[in-house]
C-alpha cells in the first residue's frame, strides 16, 4: 500500500503515517456490529420504563408472545439468575420489582423483524406504582430524599480507580449523610479559615456542568450467539473486550472462558462503551431463542438510557493576597452519578487542590445517586468540569488582582515532584512547557488588538486555559511472532479506537529493527489475545505500547540468538539491516529473517519459532497537559458566539505518529467545545429526559467551527515507549474554561454554568447592561 | 404484511428487490441489498451518517421510504467510483485524500461525509472553506473535529479540477 | 417503525380517492422529514401511508414575471433555496428554504410538508405569510383557496380536512420597490429548529412605506403577523428609529412559551432583534431592487 511506505527511515517513530484501515473505512467496506447479518438473525427491542422511579406491580406479556413473528419475550421472571440487588448497572438487566431511572429495561423481545419487535413492545402491559423520584442532586443529598440504591449496594469504584489510578482516603462517615450519598472524600492541608481571613481578595463561585453524552456516532450494538456446547460468542462494539467478558460472565453466572467477545470495529466510545450494557440481555434472548440475536440501540435510547458523564457541581472559594500569593482554597464537589455509583471523586480533588500550589486547602467531595441513567466515563472523566472551575477561578483572581493571567498561572503551577493532594508527588510532566508555548502564540500576544478590532457591533475576546489528565494505568500483554516470510505479526487484545494500532506498528518496527510495511497488528478476541484493559484512560500507547515494545525486543533477542548460532558469531556483533541479520562490518555474512522464520517452522528443525512476549504491569503514571486558546466574537443582541480561531497546545511526550496525534487533539478539542457551548442532557422535574434526539442534544457541526490549530510539545515521560504519553484525554479538558475566559474578556461577564448558550449569554448581557446603566 | 417490488438503479446497476412498505431506503440498502456503507446514526435525519445520492442529490436515506426510490437512481459509498471512469478498485480522489490526511478515526461517519462532499464538489467544484463546512454541516463527526476533513476535501477538489481540464 | 400499508398514487385524483376511502386513517408523506421521525417515535401510528412522490403535478414551480409564483406542495426547500427567480424576487422564501435542517434534509423537505406539519417553528410559513400567499387545497368537492394567515389553526393543526390535499401555494408578486428577508435564531448554524423566526416584507411607495408585513414563527401556537408593528410603518418614512419602534410593537404580538429550546423572555428579546434586522434588510432590498444573491 503506497500510503504505508516509509521514505527515509526504517524506524517509524515520529512519522506521520495514515492508519492502515483508512481504505476500508473510506470505501464503506469495514463492518460494524449492525452490518453483520448471520443466517436466522433475530432482532431485539427493549421495553423501557416510562417512569424515573416506580414499583412494578404486574407485567403481562401474553399478547406480545402471541404476535406472529415474535420468538421470545423475557422479563425478570424468566431469568432467575439475575441478582436481586444489582450491584452495578450491568447487573440491572431487566428490572425485577422496581425501576430506578426513566428508560430502564423492563422487558425484552426478539422477533423476525424490528417492526414486529416494536409492535410486540406495544402489547406488553406493565402496571406501575409511580414513586417520588430524586432528580436534583442537591435535594437528593438531603436526609429523607427518595432513596435510589438498594440498601447494601456498594459504591462501584473498581473502574473509577482503574481509570484514574489515583486513590484517596474515604471521607469520614457522616451520620447525617443523606441516603443517596454513595461516596465521599475529604482532603485537607493547613488552616483554610485562617488563610481566607488573611486574604485580600476572596472569590467564591459555584460552577455547574450538566450531564452530557459521549456522542459517539455508532449507537451501542451487539450480536449474540450460543453454540450447542453452551459457549457464547458476542460481537460487540466495546472499548474493552476483556472487561465486557468479565462483566457478562458475572451477570449471567457463567465462566469467562465460556464466553468469546469479538471486538468489532467500534464507532466511537469515549468512555461510554467501557462497561457492558446491552450484552447480557442480548445473550439471554439468544439463549431463549436458540438463534443469533442482534440489538442496536436507537439514538433515542442512547440519549435516554446510555451511560453519560456525571453532572458536576463545584462550589469553590479561593483567597489570595494583593501581591498574588495564593492563600487558601475551599471546595465542595458534587458528582451526580445517576442510579448507580461510578464516578471518580479523586480526580476532581487532585486538580482542584494540587494543579496549583495552595498552602491551605479543604476539599470535600460527594457522589450522589439520583433516579437517572447511571454514568460511565467520558474522556478524562470529571477533568473538563473541574478545570472549568479551577481555571476560571484562577483567571478571575488574576483579573481581580490586576495581574497577567498566564503569568499568574505559571507562578503557581505545580512542578513535578511537588505533592498532589494525596501527598504523592506529581510525576514528570510538561504543564509549564505547554503553558509557556501557548503564551507565545500570536493569538494570545495580540489579544488586545483583536478585542479592539471589531468592525461591527460584535464583542471580541480571547481566552486561554490549561488542563490535563493524570494518565491511566492497566496491566497488559502482547506477542510478536516472526513469520516464515520474514514479516512480523503482533497480537494484542487492545481495541483500536484512537488509531493506536499504527502507533503500535511503528513501535514494534522500531524496537525490532524492521520496515513498518512488514509489521501487522492484530487485535485478537478474548479467546486468542493476551488479557488487556480498556482502550481508555489515555493509556493505550503508554501501556500496550510498552508491552509491544518489550515483546518486539524479546523477539529481536531471540532472532539474534538464532542467527548467532547459525552464523557462529556473537549476538553483540549482530544487527538487523533491511530484513537480514548481518555481522557488523561484514555485510555479506548474514542470514535473512525469512531464512530464520522458515527454519522455525520446518519439519525436523531444531530451530524454534521466534515468539516474543511481554506482560507488564505499571506503577508510574504519565500526566499530560494541554492549553487551549479561543478567539471569539459575540453578537451582543442574540448572544451568538462565533468561534473565530482555536488552538490546542499539548504535551504528548513523544509523538509516535503526529498525524494520529493531531487527529486526537482536534477531536478532543471539539468535544470540549461542545461541553462549553451547546451540550446538555436536560431532565424535567419527574426525571424524564426532555431532549432525546440529536435535534435538541446539540453537537457542533462543521459550520460552527474553525480549523483547529495543533501545536505538539514533547516532554518525554520516563516510562512511556520512546517517551510517549497518552494523547486522547488532555484535549477535552480546557475548552470550557477557555471559552468562559474569552467571554469574560469580550463581555465583562463571568459565566459559571455550562453550556454557555446564546440564550444565557444574551440574557446575561441584558442584565449586565442594565446593572451598568443603574450604576451610571 | 405483503412486500412490494422496488425497481430502481443502485450504483449504476438495475435492481429489483422486495421490500416492506414501512422499510426505509437506508434499511433496504443495508439489509436487502447488502450495501452496509450507509449507516444509521440517529434515524431522524439529524446526523448524516446515512447520506446517499438520490438522483444525484445528497439525502438522508433514513427519512426516505424504500418505495419512494422507485424508478430513481441511488448511489451509495460503495458506488462512489462506479460510472466515474475510474478503474475498478481505484479510490476516488476524495477517498484518497481522506486516507492520506488520516481523516477516518472510528470511521462510522465517513461514508456519509464522503457522499456529502462528493455532492458538494459536483455542484461546486471550487468551494471555499466556508462552503465546504456548510456542505458537510449535516454530517456529525465526533472523532475528528472536522479540520482534516476540510483539508482533504479542499485538496481533492483541486485534484479533480486539474483532472477535469 | 411499526408496520403500515403504503399506497402509491400516480395522480391527484388517485390520491383523493385513497384519502376518501381511508376516512382519516391515512397519512400522506412527501419528503418524510417530519413524518418519518414521528412514525419512528410512535407519536403517530397510522395503518396506511400515502406516498405523494409519484404525483408529478405537485412538483411544479411556476413563475412568470410580475404574475407571482405557484409553488407545488412537493417542491423541496432546496429547490426554493437555489431557484434564481425566487432568490431575486422572493428572497425571504429562498432564505427560509435555505435554513431548513441540512442539505440532506433540504433535498427531501417540501414546502407543503412544512406547512401541513404546522409546527409553530415552521420556517417556510413566515415568509409566505408576509407575502400574503394563499394555500390552494383540493378535495372531493373541488378546489378552495385559503389565505396562509387562516391556514393554521393551532399547534400541528390546519384547516385541511382528512380527505383534502394541499396542492400548491400561490404567492402574488410583491410589486416593484419591494424587498423581504427571513432570519431565524438557532443555537447552531445547521441542523436546528428556529428558536424564533421573523420574516419582513416591505413595499415602498416613493419615499414612504406603502405596505409592510411582519410574520413571526415560534412565538405562538401558529405563525402570526405583528399587525400593530405593520400599521406603524405604513405611510411613514422608514427611519432607524421607526424600525426600532416597529420592533418593540412586534414583541407585543408574540406570546411565546418557555420550552427547552428557549425561554419566553429570550424569545421576546429575539423578536425585537430579528424584526429590526429583517426590516432593515427588507428596506435595503426594496430600495435597491436586489434580492438574495
Amino acid at each position: 500500500m503506497s500510503t504505508m511506505k516509509t521514505t527515509r527511515d526504517v524506524r517509524g517513530i515520529g512519522l506521520s503515517i495514515p492508519r492502515p484501515d483508512g481504505p476500508e473505512k473510506v470505501t464503506g467496506h469495514l463492518q460494524y456490529v449492525a452490518d453483520i447479518k448471520p443466517k436466522g438473525l433475530l432482532h431485539a427491542k427493549l421495553l423501557r420504563s416510562p417512569h424515573a422511579h416506580a414499583r412494578i406491580v404486574k407485567i403481562d406479556v401474553g399478547k406480545a408472545r402471541a404476535l406472529p413473528g415474535v420468538r421470545a419475550v423475557l422479563t425478570a421472571a424468566d431469568v432467575p439468575e439475575l441478582k436481586r440487588k444489582a450491584p452495578t448497572r450491568a447487573h440491572a438487566v431487566l428490572a425485577i420489582d422496581r425501576v430506578v431511572f426513566h428508560g430502564q429495561p423492563v422487558a425484552a423481545v426478539a422477533a423476525d423483524e424490528p417492526s414486529i419487535a416494536e409492535e410486540a413492545l406495544d402489547l406488553i402491559q406493565v402496571q406501575y406504582e409511580v414513586l417520588a423520584a430524586s432528580v436534583d442532586p442537591l435535594q437528593a443529598m438531603r436526609a429523607g430524599a427518595p432513596p435510589v440504591a438498594d440498601r447494601g449496594t456498594e459504591a462501584d469504584t473498581s473502574e473509577a480507580l482503574a481509570h484514574s489510578a489515583v486513590a484517596l482516603a474515604k471521607g469520614e462517615s457522616n451520620d447525617a449523610k443523606g441516603v443517596n450519598v454513595s461516596q465521599t472524600s475529604a482532603v485537607k492541608r493547613g488552616d483554610v479559615a485562617k488563610g481566607l481571613a488573611e486574604s485580600d481578595v476572596v472569590i467564591e463561585h459555584t460552577y455547574r456542568v450538566p450531564m452530557v453524552h459521549q456522542g459517539y456516532l455508532e449507537p451501542h450494538a451487539v450480536l449474540a450467539e450460543w453454540d450447542t456446547t453452551g459457549a457464547l460468542t458476542l460481537w460487540a462494539s466495546t472499548q474493552g473486550s476483556f472487561n465486557t467478558r468479565s462483566e457478562v460472565a458475572d451477570v449471567l453466572g457463567i465462566e469467562e472462558n465460556r464466553i468469546k467477545v469479538i471486538p468489532v470495529e467500534c464507532g466511537g466510545g469515549f468512555g461510554g462503551k467501557i462497561r457492558a450494557l446491552c450484552e447480557p440481555i442480548t445473550a439471554l434472548l439468544a439463549r431463549a431463542t436458540g438463534k443469533p440475536v442482534r440489538y442496536v440501540m436507537t439514538r433515542r435510547e442512547e440519549l435516554q438510557a446510555g451511560m453519560p458523564a456525571p453532572q458536576v457541581i463545584i462550589r469553590l472559594k479561593t483567597g489570595a493576597k494583593r501581591d498574588g500569593t495564593l492563600m487558601a482554597l475551599e471546595a465542595e464537589t458534587i458528582l451526580e452519578s445517576g442510579a448507580f455509583s461510578g464516578t471518580v471523586l479523586a480526580v476532581s480533588a487532585v486538580f482542584l487542590g494540587s494543579l496549583y500550589r495552595w498552602p491551605a486547602f479543604d476539599i470535600k467531595g460527594s457522589e450522589v445517586l439520583t433516579h437517572k441513567p447511571s454514568v460511565a466515563a467520558y474522556r478524562a472523566p470529571v477533568a473538563p468540569q473541574t478545570i472549568f472551575a479551577i481555571d476560571s477561578q484562577m483567571e478571575h483572581l488574576a483579573r481581580a488582582l490586576g495581574l497577567d493571567s498566564v503569568e499568574f498561572r505559571a507562578r503557581h503551577l505545580s512542578h513535578p515532584g511537588e505533592p498532589m493532594v494525596n501527598n504523592v508527588p506529581w510525576a514528570s510532566n510538561g504543564a509549564h512547557e505547554v503553558l509557556a508555548r501557548a503564551a507565545e502564540h500570536p493569538f494570545w500576544k495580540e489579544r488586545a488588538a483583536w478585542k479592539a478590532g471589531s468592525s461591527d457591533r460584535s464583542l471580541r475576546g480571547t481566552g486561554l486555559a490549561l488542563g490535563g489528565w493524570l494518565g491511566g494505568l492497566q496491566p497488559t500483554g502482547a506477542t510478536v511472532k516472526l513469520n516464515p516470510d520474514g514479516t512480523l505479526s503482533v497480537l494484542t487484545g487492545q481495541v483500536d479506537i484512537a488509531g493506536t494500532n499504527i502507533a503500535l506498528a511503528q513501535i514494534a518496527a522500531t524496537a525490532y529493527g524492521i520496515d513498518i510495511e512488514k509489521v501487522k497488528i492484530t487485535t485478537g478476541d478474548t479467546d486468542v489475545a493476551p488479557v488487556t484493559g480498556l482502550s481508555a484512560g489515555s493509556k493505550t500507547v503508554y501501556t500496550v505500547g510498552v508491552a509491544v515494545m518489550q515483546a518486539a525486543e524479546d523477539a529481536r533477542r531471540q532472532t539474534l540468538e538464532i542467527a548467532a548460532g547459525e552464523l557462529e558469531a556473537s549476538v553483540h556483533d549482530l544487527e538487523i539491516v533491511e530484513g537480514k541479520v548481518v555481522v557488523r562490518g561484514v555485510p555479506n555474512k548474514g542470514i535473512t529473517l525469512t531464512q530464520i522464520g522458515r527454519k522455525g517452522n520446518l519439519y525436523m528443525s531444531k530451530v524454534p519459532p521466534v515468539l516474543g512476549t511481554a506482560h507488564p504491569a505499571f506503577s508510574q503514571q504519565a500526566p499530560a497537559f494541554a492549553a487551549q486558546i479561543a478567539r471569539i466574537e459575540v453578537d451582543p443582541d442574540t448572544g451568538e458566539v462565533t468561534l473565530h480561531d482555536f488552538v490546542v497546545v499539548q504535551d504528548v511526550g513523544r509523538a509516535i505518529n503526529p498525524l494520529g496525534v493531531e487527529g486526537q487533539m482536534q477531536g478532543g478539542s471539539v468535544q470540549s467545545l461542545g461541553i462549553a457551548l451547546t451540550e446538555a442532557l436536560t431532565y424535567d422535574e419527574t426525571g424524564r429526559l426532555t431532549n432525546p434526539s440529536l435535534l435538541d442534544y446539540r453537537k457542533l457541526t462543521a459550520a460552527d467551527l474553525p480549523s483547529i490549530e495543533t501545536i505538539i510539545v514533547e516532554v518525554p515521560s520516563p516510562a512511556g515507549p520512546f517517551g510517549a504519553r497518552g494523547v486522547g484525554e488532555p484535549p477535552i479538558v480546557p475548552a470550557p474554561a477557555a471559552i468562559a475566559n474569552a467571554l469574560e474578556d469580550a463581555t465583562g461577564v463571568r459565566f459559571t454554568e455550562c453550556p454557555m448558550t446564546s440564550e444565557r449569554i444574551a440574557m446575561a448581557l441584558i442584565d449586565h447592561r442594565a446593572a451598568a446603566t443603574r450604576k451610571a | 404484511m405483503a412486500k412490494q417490488i422496488l425497481r430502481c438503479t443502485v450504483n449504476d446497476q438495475p435492481v429489483e428487490v422486495l421490500v416492506f412498505p414501512y422499510q426505509t431506503l437506508l434499511d433496504a440498502l443495508r439489509e436487502d441489498l447488502g450495501l452496509t456503507g450507509p449507516k444509521e446514526g440517529c434515524g431522524t435525519g439529524d446526523c448524516g451518517a446515512c447520506t446517499v445520492h438520490l438522483d444525484g442529490q445528497p439525502v438522508a436515506s433514513c427519512l426516505v421510504l424504500a418505495m419512494q426510490a422507485r424508478g430513481r437512481s441511488v448511489r451509495t459509498i460503495e458506488g462512489l467510483t462506479s460510472g466515474s471512469g475510474l478503474p475498478s478498485g481505484a479510490l476516488h480522489p476524495l477517498q484518497e485524500a481522506f486516507v492520506r490526511h488520516g481523516v477516518p478515526q472510528c470511521g462510522f461517519c465517513i461514508p456519509g461525509v464522503l457522499m456529502a462532499a462528493a455532492a458538494l464538489l459536483s455542484e461546486n467544484p471550487r468551494p471555499t472553506e466556508r462552503e465546504i463546512r456548510y456542505g458537510i454541516a449535516g454530517n456529525l463527526c465526533r472523532c475528528t473535529g472536522y479540520t482534516k476533513m476540510v483539508t482533504a476535501i479542499t485538496e481533492a477538489a483541486a485534484t479533480m479540477a486539474k483532472g477535469a481540464k | 417503525m411499526r408496520r403500515f400499508e403504503l399506497v402509491l398514487p400516480h395522480s391527484i385524483a388517485d390520491c383523493l380517492k385513497v384519502l376518501a376511502k381511508r376516512k382519516g386513517k391515512a397519512k400522506v408523506v412527501a419528503g418524510g422529514t417530519d413524518l418519518l421521525p414521528q412514525l419512528k417515535n410512535g407519536v403517530i401510528n397510522p395503518p396506511c401511508v400515502v406516498d405523494l412522490s409519484g404525483v408529478a403535478a405537485l412538483k411544479t414551480l411556476e413563475r412568470a414575471k410580475g404574475k407571482g409564483l405557484r409553488i407545488g406542495a412537493s417542491v423541496t426547500a432546496r429547490a426554493l433555496e437555489l431557484d434564481a427567480h425566487v432568490r431575486s424576487a422572493y428572497p425571504a422564501i429562498a432564505e427560509s428554504g435555505a435554513l431548513v435542517g441540512s442539505v440532506q434534509v433540504r433535498n427531501l423537505a417540501t414546502v407543503g410538508g412544512n406547512l401541513c406539519n404546522a409546527a409553530p417553528s415552521a420556517d417556510m410559513a413566515p415568509p409566505l405569510l408576509a407575502l400574503d400567499a394563499e394555500a390552494v387545497i383540493v378535495g372531493p368537492k373541488g378546489r378552495r383557496r385559503v389565505p396562509i394567515a387562516s391556514f393554521f389553526t393551532g399547534v400541528r393543526k390546519t384547516v385541511l380536512a382528512p380527505d383534502e390535499l394541499l396542492l400548491e401555494i400561490a404567492v402574488p408578486a410583491p410589486g416593484p420597490h419591494s424587498g423581504g428577508n427571513y432570519l431565524r435564531h438557532t443555537p447552531r448554524r445547521e441542523l436546528d429548529i428556529a428558536v424564533v423566526g421573523v420574516a419582513s416584507q416591505i413595499t415602498l411607495g416613493g419615499s414612504t412605506c406603502a405596505k409592510a408585513r411582519i410574520a413571526l414563527a415560534s412565538v405562538a401556537p401558529t405563525p402570526v403577523r405583528a399587525l400593530k408593528a405593520e400599521a406603524a410603518l405604513v405611510g411613514q418614512a422608514l427611519t432607524p428609529a421607526l424600525i426600532e419602534r416597529a420592533a418593540d410593537l412586534a414583541v407585543e404580538a408574540a406570546k411565546p412559551i418557555s420550552d427547552q429550546r428557549g425561554s419566553a423572555e429570550y424569545r421576546l428579546h429575539l423578536v425585537r432583534v430579528l424584526t429590526r434586522r429583517t426590516l432593515t434588510t427588507a428596506l435595503h432590498r426594496a430600495r435597491n431592487g436586489s434580492g438574495r444573491k
